[in-house]
C-alpha cells in the first residue's frame, strides 16, 4: 500500500476529534442537553458559553451530544450502504451471467430515480425515527457502491491465483472470503468513507427540512430550530446558535470527503498524477 | 440506443415512480392516509369539505386495483389531489411554485456551466501552476460543502451583515409595480442570493469535470498535430481542447440536473424562496400528504425530463453513441 496522503491525515484527525467529543460527551458537556438549564434565549456567558436556545437548553451541550447522532448515522448508514452494495455488486460480479444482468438492470434503474425527492417521500411515510433515516439512506445509496464493487470483483475473478484456487477445489464462499474480499478491501474502505459523508449530509439535510427524529437533537435539527426563530438574522443570535452546528456538520462532511479523495488516489495512481 | 428506446426507458422509470408514490403510503405500517379520516387519530382532518374531497380522491374503501386505476387516470388528467392545509387543488399549487424553481435552477445551471467551462479549460491549460492548484483546491472544497451551509454564509454576509440584498422571498411582499421592468428588477434582486448559492454549489463538481476532461484531451495526438500546424493559441484552446472536453461535460449534465434540484430544495427552504422546495418544506411541516406526493411526482418528472434532454443532446453531439450508423 502506498503512503497515505495529507488529505487522509487531515480527515482522520478531524474524525478522531469528533469521535472523542462524541464518546466523552457526558464529561465534556456542562449540562444535560435536555435539561432546561437557563432562561430561554440567553446570550453567551460564563455559565452558558454558547447561550441557550428558545426553551432554555444549553446550546454547547446540545452541540456536543449532537456529535453522537451524526457519527452514529455516518457509521450505520455508511456500513449499511457498503454492505448492500457489496452483497449485490459482489454477487453480480462473481456469478456473472443472467444474475449479473438482472442485478445490474436493477442498479441502473435505482440510479435513474431522483434521490432527494424519494428520500423525502420515504421519510414522510416511514416516520421520522433515526433508524428509519439510516435505513432509507442505506437503501437509496447502495447502487453506486454495487456498481464499483462489481467491476472490481469481475476483474479479480479472472486473475490466475483465483482461478487456481478454484481448480484446487476451493468452494465459492471460501474463494470469495479468502481471495476476492481482500482484493477489494481498499475499495470497501473508500466506499465506506464516501457513503458515510453522504449519509451525514443527508441526515442533517432531512432534519433541516423537518423530516428528522424530533426526539434526537442532531446538528441538523438544531439548525432547523434556530432558523424557525422569527427574525433570527436581525440580531447576532445566529452567531452562537446557527453557525456552530452548521460548522460542525460541514467539517465532518469535509473530513470524510478528504479521506475519500485521498483513498481514491491510493486506489488509482493515475488520478494522483492528474491532480498534481 | 436510439431516441425511441431511451424514451421508453424513461417512461418506464416514471411509471415506477408513479407506482411507488401510490403504494408507499398505502402499504407502510401506520396507514397515514387512513389516519386523515379517522376521528381518533391526531392527523384527523376536521374540515368536513376537505375530508370529503380526500376520501373521494384516495378512495380507501375501494379495492386496491380500482384505487390504482383511478389514481393513474387522475394523474393523466392533471388531478393531483387537494391540499389539506390550504384546501386548494395540488395542481394549482404546483403551477404557482414550479416557475420559481425553474427560474432558480435555470439561472444557476447557466452561470455554473459557463464559469466551469471557462475556468476549467483555462486551469487545465496551465496545469501545475499556482492558479490551477488554487482553483482545484477551492473546487474540491466547494463540491463537498453542504449547500445549506454555503447558503447560510452568503445570507449572513450579504443579507444580514451588509444588508445589500433581501433576506427572503421571491419578490417584495404586497409590492405594486409601475412597470414590467420594475417587476423584473425586483424579482432579479431577490434571485441573486439563492441563484449565487446554487451556482457555487454546482460550480465545484462541474469545474473539476471540465478540467479533467480537458487535461485528457491535451494528451491526444490531434492536439499535437494542431499545434504542429501552427494554429494560434486561442484556436487550440477553445476550438480543439474545450470542444472535445464538451462531450463528457454534456454527458454529466443529466446528473447535474438532479443535483440542482436537490440543491434548490434546501436553498428555497433557507431563503424562503417560493418554489417547489419551499412548498415541500411547508407541506412536510404540516403533514400535508397530498401536496408532498404531488410535489414528489412533479419534481421527479422534471428531473427525468432533464435527464432525457441531456441524453438527446449527447446523442446529437457524439456520433459514437449512435449505433447502426443512423444519422440524427
Amino acid at each position: 500500500m502506498r503512503r497515505l496522503g495529507g488529505e487522509v491525515w487531515f480527515g482522520l484527525i478531524l474524525l478522531a476529534l469528533c469521535s472523542a467529543v462524541a464518546v466523552l460527551a457526558p464529561v465534556l458537556a456542562p449540562y444535560d442537553p435536555r435539561a432546561f438549564s437557563g432562561q430561554p434565549l440567553e446570550r453567551p456567558s460564563r455559565a452558558h458559553p454558547l447561550g441557550t436556545n428558545d426553551v432554555g437548553q444549553d446550546i454547547l451541550s446540545e452541540l456536543i451530544y449532537g456529535a453522537r447522532v451524526s457519527l452514529t448515522v455516518a457509521l450505520a448508514a455508511g456500513a449499511g450502504t457498503v454492505l448492500l452494495g457489496l452483497l449485490v455488486g459482489g454477487m453480480a460480479g462473481y456469478a456473472g451471467g443472467w444474475l449479473d444482468q438482472a442485478l445490474m438492470r436493477l442498479v441502473d434503474g435505482m440510479l435513474s430515480l431522483p434521490r432527494l425527492p424519494l428520500l423525502i417521500l420515504f421519510a414522510t411515510f416511514l416516520g421520522s425515527g433515526l433508524p428509519q433515516t439510516i435505513a432509507v439512506i442505506s437503501f437509496l445509496f447502495w447502487p453506486t457502491t454495487a456498481r464499483v464493487v462489481r467491476a472490481q470483483v469481475q476483474s479479480v475473478r479472472q486473475r490466475g491465483y483465483v482461478r487456481m484456487a478454484r481448480q484446487f477445489g476451493a468452494s465459492h464462499p471460501y474463494v470469495f472470503l479468502r481471495h476476492i474480499l481482500p482484493a477489494i478491501g481498499p475499495l470497501i474502505a473508500y466506499g465506506l468513507v464516501t457513503s458515510a459523508g453522504h449519509a451525514v449530509a443527508m441526515e442533517a439535510g432531512l432534519a433541516f427540512l423537518g423530516l428528522g427524529d424530533p426526539l434526537v437533537k442532531s446538528w441538523g435539527l438544531m439548525m432547523r430550530f434556530a432558523l424557525n426563530l422569527p427574525g433570527l438574522f436581525l440580531t447576532d443570535r445566529w452567531l452562537w446558535w446557527l453557525l456552530p452546528p452548521a460548522l460542525c456538520v460541514t467539517l465532518l462532511i469535509l473530513a470524510l470527503a478528504l479521506m475519500g479523495i485521498g483513498l481514491e488516489q491510493n486506489l488509482n495512481p493515475r488520478l494522483a498524477r492528474r491532480w498534481r | 440506443m436510439g431516441v425511441g428506446r431511451r424514451a421508453f426507458v424513461y417512461l418506464l422509470t416514471f411509471w415506477v415512480i408513479l407506482t411507488l408514490n401510490f403504494l408507499l403510503p398505502r402499504l407502510l405500517p401506520g396507514d397515514p392516509l387512513a389516519a386523515l379520516l379517522d376521528p381518533s387519530s391526531s392527523d384527523y382532518v376536521y374540515d368536513p369539505q376537505v375530508r370529503a374531497a380526500l376520501a373521494a380522491y384516495y378512495g380507501l374503501d375501494r379495492p386496491l386495483p380500482e384505487q390504482y386505476g383511478r389514481y393513474l387516470l387522475g394523474i393523466l388528467t392533471g388531478d393531483l389531489g387537494r391540499s389539506i392545509r390550504l384546501n386548494r387543488p395540488v395542481a394549482e399549487l404546483v403551477v404557482g411554485h414550479l416557475p420559481w424553481t425553474l427560474l432558480l435552477v435555470g439561472t444557476a445551471l447557466l452561470f455554473s456551466s459557463a464559469l466551469a467551462l471557462l475556468a476549467g479549460t483555462e486551469s487545465a491549460w496551465r496545469r501545475g501552476s499556482w492558479a490551477d492548484r488554487g482553483l482545484v483546491s477551492a473546487s474540491i472544497l466547494l463540491a463537498n460543502v453542504p449547500v445549506y451551509f454555503a447558503g447560510m454564509m452568503l445570507l449572513l454576509l450579504f443579507g444580514a451583515r451588509l444588508r445589500w440584498l433581501p433576506l427572503a422571498g421571491g419578490r417584495t411582499p404586497f409590492a405594486r409595480y409601475p412597470s414590467a421592468l420594475a417587476a423584473a428588477l425586483d424579482i432579479g434582486r431577490h434571485l441573486i442570493l439563492p441563484a449565487l448559492t446554487l451556482t457555487l454549489a454546482m460550480l465545484g463538481a462541474k469545474f473539476l469535470l471540465v478540467r479533467n476532461a480537458t487535461v485528457n484531451v491535451l494528451g491526444e495526438d490531434f492536439m499535437l498535430v494542431a499545434r504542429a500546424k501552427g494554429l494560434p493559441e486561442g484556436r487550440l484552446k477553445w476550438g480543439h481542447a474545450l470542444r472535445n472536453a464538451l462531450l463528457p461535460f454534456v454527458a454529466h449534465l443529466a446528473a447535474h440536473a438532479g443535483m440542482a434540484v436537490t440543491g434548490a430544495v434546501f436553498i428555497e427552504t433557507l431563503f424562503s424562496y417560493p418554489g417547489m422546495g419551499r412548498l415541500i418544506f411547508e407541506s412536510v411541516t404540516a403533514r400535508d400528504y397530498p401536496v408532498i406526493q404531488g410535489a414528489f411526482l412533479v419534481v421527479s418528472a422534471v428531473v427525468l425530463t432533464a435527464n432525457f434532454l441531456a441524453d438527446i443532446i449527447n446523442l446529437h453531439l457524439d456520433p459514437r453513441l449512435r449505433e447502426g450508423g443512423a444519422v440524427g
